[in-house]
């Protein structure tokens, strides 16, 4: 049964050999980065709407312009992420003699950004259900602002749901790993072994941080 | 000797009897005392006048009547219109009810005593007038009054009158209080002497006490008022907590404020309690915190734990506390909220929420089998 692209999720090997006939295209590994940068961009403006809460009224209008910003901030993460985590993967592979052009390796890494979408998605909600419920007192002077700031960040840090969030979004990103070590092992030409390190170091540093973070331990 | 001459002898002696006895009588009889109870009047007192007569002669006088004509006094009793003979050596009182009319001053009403042969005596009597009244005065009570608060109130009572008074009480007059006792007794008063009461007093408004001394001079009542003013103020010496050393920690479903509370004040707090007043809402487990008596300059910690809504940048910290007559107290003292705490509305209590944890097991699960699938089919 051919699903497109999305039988990367559940066959990845079959898809990235299947993907290796055709020439490297970053048409839909954009479409995704876009779509995973979009539902970013959702959680950034709620994050960013409610530190808007904060300000006082004669600030609101910088308040808007910083919606803006998330908004934007969040598409362009979207794509910054699939663009550092396919550098990343090249330049790790190249320590296991890794071959095949860098197009590919990006076009396989936006692949692999596809579970991203979903974790994206429920992380969104989580984040609209935990930002929605917080007390926010309206501060008037810099150093009020950054107190609320700083206080505001304890809270999301140490709350229960920020914390499901975390975990959530840990376990999207072992799936995108787990399509990314396929993908590598037909982009760079790796074995399993060193595909599976090529992406395991990487995120596996990223995910311990995420968890440390986590648990408080930062 | 011849009989004629005989009765002409015996009525000789006869009339010389006679013509002795009449002459030899009102000389003989004088006043020897006279007094009056009480022995100061007041104007308009009704007092007993007593006179006393004694006949100094060796012969019986006869008396017709006896009067008292008043001089700044008014006789109220009748005259004794028909008195009778006097013997010898003997002596006489009259009583005469009188009432002080006149102003103050001594004045001499004159006793008259009329002989039934001839003449009469007149004697003026001394009666004294004097409207001093007793002095009363308040002697000890506090600093401020407060409402419910029971304040000891002591009256000083003084007789600077020349004459001993009897009877002597004190009376508490008016509304909005209650007062221990209902009066005092103080009982009689020598001239230049004190007796002092004290009273409990617990006002419920702002108003006039009036302490109503009553005594007796003689059998005439008289009243004196003394007026207190209760104005409530701020006592001196009243407990004074003070919160200090305020911290506010967010924390999920609400806040938690820690501090400190301190007798500042001279007296000792009892039952003291701390709780967050609206728009707070006090939350488990810290609605209130109970501290206890608080003895001048002790301090403790209190702990409470509530949850506002949103835009709430400030919450009161009430105290309650009670004196040693159990009357309540309350100081409130403002928490800000705004500029250093933000917190979770819902109660989530610190938890991992069941639903989050489904989410995440479903999610692994789901993910899980996704990777074996992907490693199955290669």
């Amino acid at each position: 049964m051919d699903t497109g692209f999305l039988r990367v999720l559940f066959n990845p090997g079959r898809f990235f050999e299947a993907r290796m006939q055709d020439e490297p295209s970053l048409k839909v590994p954009a479409l995704i980065a876009l779509v995973v940068g979009l539902i970013g961009a959702v959680s950034a403006a709620l994050t960013a709407n409610l530190i808007v809460g904060i300000l006082p009224a004669e600030a609101q209008a910088f308040g808007v312009l910083m919606v803006g910003f998330s908004v934007v901030g969040g598409v362009i993460g979207g794509f910054l992420g699939w663009i550092v985590y396919g550098f990343v993967f090249y330049l790790v592979s190249m320590v296991f003699k890794g071959q095949g052009d860098l197009k590919r390796t990006l076009e396989f890494t936006g692949y692999g950004f596809l579970p991203q979408v979903f974790g994206g998605i429920i992380g969104a909600v989580l984040s609209y259900q935990l930002l929605s419920g917080l007390t926010i007192p309206t501060a008037t002077a810099p150093e009020e602002i950054q107190a609320v700031t700083e206080n505001l960040t304890s809270v999301l840090v140490t709350d229960p749901l920020a914390q499901v969030a975390g975990l959530v979004s840990t376990l999207f990103l072992i799936w995108s790993a787990n399509i990314w070590i396929f993908g590598m092992k037909y982009a760079r030409n790796l074995s399993t072994r060193d595909a599976a390190l090529t992406v395991g170091i990487p995120v596996g540093l990223f995910i311990l941080y995420t968890l440390i973070t986590l648990a408080g331990w930062l | 000797m011849k009989p004629l001459y005989l009765v002409v002898i015996t009525l000789l002696c006869a009339v010389a009897a006679l013509a002795g006895a009449a002459s030899a009588a009102p000389a003989d009889v004088a006043v020897t005392s006279s007094s009056l109870d009480p022995p100061v009047l007041m104007k308009g007192d009704t007092g007993t006048l007593t006179v006393v007569i004694q006949n100094n002669g060796a012969e019986t006088v006869a008396i017709r009547s006896a009067r008292l004509y008043g001089s700044g006094v008014v006789p109220l009793s009748d005259s004794y219109a028909s008195v009778g003979e006097i013997g010898a050596g003997n002596s006489k009182t009259f009583t005469f009810t009188v009432r002080a009319d006149g102003g103050e001053g001594t004045f001499y009403p004159q006793f008259v005593l009329d002989f039934r042969d001839d003449g009469s005596l007149r004697h003026p009597v001394p009666v004294q007038v004097e409207n001093t009244a007793l002095s009363a005065s308040v002697v000890g009570k506090p600093d401020a009054f407060a409402a419910g608060r029971t304040a000891d109130i002591t009256v000083r009572v003084g007789n600077p009158r020349p004459n001993a008074v009897s009877g002597v009480q004190v009376v508490p007059q008016g509304t909005n209080f209650t007062v221990t006792p209902s009066i005092a007794f103080v009982g009689g008063l020598a001239p230049d002497g004190s007796g002092t009461v004290v009273f409990n007093l617990t006002p419920a408004v702002e108003t006039d006490v009036t302490f109503q001394v009553v005594w007796r001079n003689g059998i005439n009542t008289h009243t004196a008022d003394l007026v207190l003013p209760v104005a409530f103020g701020e006592d001196k010496r009243q407990a004074d907590p003070v919160i200090t050393n305020v911290e506010v920690t967010p924390e999920p479903g609400g806040y938690r404020i820690v501090g400190d509370v301190m007798n500042a004040g001279l007296e000792s707090a009892r039952s003291v309690l701390v709780t967050p007043g609206a728009p707070a809402t006090p939350t488990d487990p810290f609605r209130v915190y109970v501290v206890g008596t608080l003895d001048p300059d002790d301090i403790s910690s209190f702990e409470v734990t509530f949850k506002a809504d949103v835009g709430t940048t400030e919450i009161p910290l009430v105290v309650e506390y009670r004196d040693d007559d159990g009357n309540r107290y309350t100081v409130t003292r403002p928490v800000d909220l705004g500029g250093t705490t933000a917190a979770p509305l819902d109660e989530r209590e610190g938890e991992f929420p069941v639903a989050g944890i489904v989410v995440v097991v479903l999610v692994a699960l789901g993910i899980a089998g996704a990777i074996y699938y992907s490693w199955r089919r290669t």
